[in-house]
């Protein structure tokens, strides 16, 4: 019994589901982005898993490139985030209800 | 019936995955669940670096996701204040199981990284080797590679802008 593909696939989308489980329950926004982290992350568990699997790097370049992404967008939603509490007084999802229908 | 030392390595610290995620989603400070996904993202380093073998994107891991992106997340927690008082009694036992999940994974990281089972880490493992990742990074993905640098020169100067009250 060793360590194949499927348990590194059950372990990665357990984690895929429960960064958007919290996506889906907290009301912090950035608790939200936490979470959105936590899907990446279970994202690139799948990818090196893969990579180790058929045994070529292109997964691990992948994942390269997933981080550089996810940092993007830490900076650009921090940003937002601090002008969002800057203007409605707090980072509540709840908050964020002008286009709301 | 034979037990892999392995899998019961997997499995435990598949298990520390799991429950940091856990702690981000339920923990009720947003600290705390700032400081879990830190955890989350440590022990995925170890997988990394112990069950495939991957050193580098072990590092990167812990460099780009401990040490840049998660700053970003606790300094912007920290700098607007929130629901101060909500953090006192309820989490109390909480906080001794991490202590101890910490004392955990400092030794499971000095055995592994110490040496004296190295041949056992290595006869486990059988990862792709760096000089394949930067062969792949300079040849094939070279455009997506600068592409990215582009990407992440942008968004600097659009948080700055986004973040600045008045340019």
């Amino acid at each position: 019994m060793g360590v194949g593909l499927f348990q590194y696939t059950v372990l990665s989308v357990l984690v895929f589901l429960l960064g958007a489980l919290g996506l889906m329950v907290r009301k912090n926004t950035i608790v939200m982005f936490l979470c959105l982290e936590l899907m990446l992350n279970g994202v690139n568990i799948l990818f090196m898993a893969l990579s180790r699997h058929m045994g070529n790097a292109e997964g691990q370049v992948i994942v390269l490139f997933v981080m550089a992404v996810a940092a993007a967008e830490a900076a650009i939603g921090m940003a937002v985030i601090t002008t969002f509490y800057r203007n409605r007084g707090g980072v509540d999802v709840g908050r964020a209800h002008l286009m709301k229908w | 019936m034979v037990i892999n030392l392995w899998y019961v390595f997997f499995l435990f610290l598949a298990v520390l995955i799991l429950l940091s995620a856990l702690g981000v989603v339920f923990l009720k400070n947003p600290v705390y669940s700032a400081l879990s996904l830190l955890a989350n993202l440590c022990i995925t380093a170890v997988v990394y670096l112990a069950l495939m073998g991957s050193p580098f994107i072990a590092m990167l891991q812990i460099i780009v996701y401990a040490g840049a992106i998660m700053v970003f997340f606790l300094f912007v927690l920290m700098l607007m204040n929130l629901k101060k008082g909500e953090y006192e009694d309820r989490m109390a036992p909480w906080r001794f199981l991490f202590g101890l999940g910490a004392v955990v994974l400092f030794v499971i990281q000095v055995v592994v990284l110490g040496g004296e089972w190295k041949g056992w880490v290595k006869g486990g493992t059988h990862g792709v080797s760096i000089g394949e990742i930067s062969h792949l990074i300079f040849t094939r993905y070279i455009l997506v590679f600068e592409l990215v640098s582009v990407l992440i020169f942008v968004a600097a100067l659009g948080a700055v802008a986004l973040a600045k009250k008045k340019l």
